[in-house]
């Protein structure tokens, strides 16, 4: 064979490898988009989340390895949350029940990691989480590493204190909260979507509200075939 | 010929009347409270949200101005509005229930908010909770403590 031949087949070869390379890599889950019912692809190669590292409800810490090797549906919660977060915790573990009853392949971990560490630690989450299933897993830890890994999951919140004249004043996530504020209550504003994480321990999927668990269910079957 | 017409006529009216019997023994007059509730909570959760249709069988406008329960530290009206996907928990003054309307209090809507319970109620238990609305009447309704309600469409029990 004569160099220039050898020079063109390995040519060819790398320009082979780099097509199956840049193929398989921008996988945009095209027609799988089209399919699902009530979620909304999150998967960004090029968009890692930030590492974290928490406490979770049995004093272990909680970091992004956790994530790894499995499915999870992870959300923020608070527990002074009257309306929003309970109906989110039913609503996981009614999913939970469906996909069991469904025998699908695959039933994600539940996670649910606090806005709000300062009044829910590890121990009132574990009593607040466990009571929705024993299976979930509620996460505190620092506010900084709090806000860190919701400013990473594209989650926000602003809590609403009350002013002097019982008048309500919003306050940004990064604001210091009043020292009045942990004795006289607060409540928090927040998004609330459920992210489904893959196990590369990456956002796959984000779950917008209102949730309807048997399009959830059917979206989770529809992911973990496809992925 | 004249027999006739006021037998109908008279027909007629008996059945009008026993229509409007009929539906008013179906319609209470005033404000009816349908299928009030409060959600089973965890044993240390800090606030509980309680549901019900208010139904406002009366040609004026009125507006719940508050609910009272001794057991509670606070009570207060409280409206989810979903902002852009931002669940904003909005205290609410009052909530308006419109002449021959009903408002309807359910998870993710409008709700009363109980804080700081004495003991947080088992499911099965009753909370009876005393509402003030506008024209001056009150009534004590008791709430029966259960499982939110789910999203679902029944498949589990058609197996």
């Amino acid at each position: 064979m004569s160099n220039i031949t050898k020079k063109i087949i390995s040519v060819v070869l790398i320009l082979v490898v780099a097509l199956v390379i840049t193929v398989n890599s921008s996988k945009d889950y095209k027609d799988l988009k089209q399919q699902l019912k009530s979620s909304l692809i999150a998967h960004n190669p090029d968009r890692e989340l930030a590492l974290f590292s928490l406490i979770d409800h049995n004093n272990n810490e909680f970091s992004n390895d956790h994530l790894k090797g499995k499915w999870t549906l992870l959300m923020f919660i608070y527990t002074h949350c009257p309306d929003v977060c309970p109906t989110e915790l039913l609503n996981m573990s009614s999913l939970r029940t469906l996909l069991l009853n469904n025998k699908s392949k695959i039933i994600p971990e539940v996670v649910a990691v606090t806005f709000d560490p300062i009044r829910d630690t590890p121990k009132v989450l574990k009593t607040y989480v466990s009571h929705f299933n024993d299976k979930f897993l509620g996460v505190s830890g620092d506010q900084k590493q709090i806000d860190k890994t919701v400013r990473s999951f594209g989650a926000y919140y602003e809590r609403v204190v009350r002013d002097e004249n019982g008048e309500s004043v919003t306050l940004q996530s990064e604001d210091p909260l009043p020292a009045s504020a942990v004795k006289n209550g607060y409540t928090i504003n927040h998004t609330a979507q459920i992210y489904l994480v893959s196990p590369d321990g990456q956002i796959f999927a984000e779950f917008p509200t209102p949730h309807n668990i048997e399009d959830m269910a059917s979206d989770i079957n529809l992911i973990v075939e496809n992925y | 010929m004249f027999n006739k017409t006021a037998t109908t006529i008279f027909v007629l009216i008996a059945l009008l009347g026993m229509n409007t019997s009929f539906a008013m023994s179906h319609k209470s007059t005033g404000i009816v409270i349908q299928d009030p509730w409060v959600r089973s909570a965890p044993p240390n959760a800090p606030a509980l949200g309680a549901f019900m249709q208010i139904h406002n069988n009366t040609n004026q406008d009125v507006k719940l101005i508050s609910a009272h329960a001794k057991a509670y530290g606070q009570i207060q009206l409280h409206r989810t509005i979903n902002d852009n996907g931002m669940m904003r928990m909005v205290e609410q003054e009052f909530m308006p229930i419109l002449a021959n309307k009903k408002l309807h209090l359910k998870p993710g809507s409008w709700h009363i908010m109980l804080i700081n319970p004495d003991r947080v109620p088992s499911e099965g238990e009753v909370v009876a909770l005393k509402l003030l609305f506008d024209n001056g009447t009150s009534q004590t309704v008791n709430f029966k403590v259960r499982k939110g309600q789910m999203m679902m469409k029944n498949h589990q029990h058609s197996k």
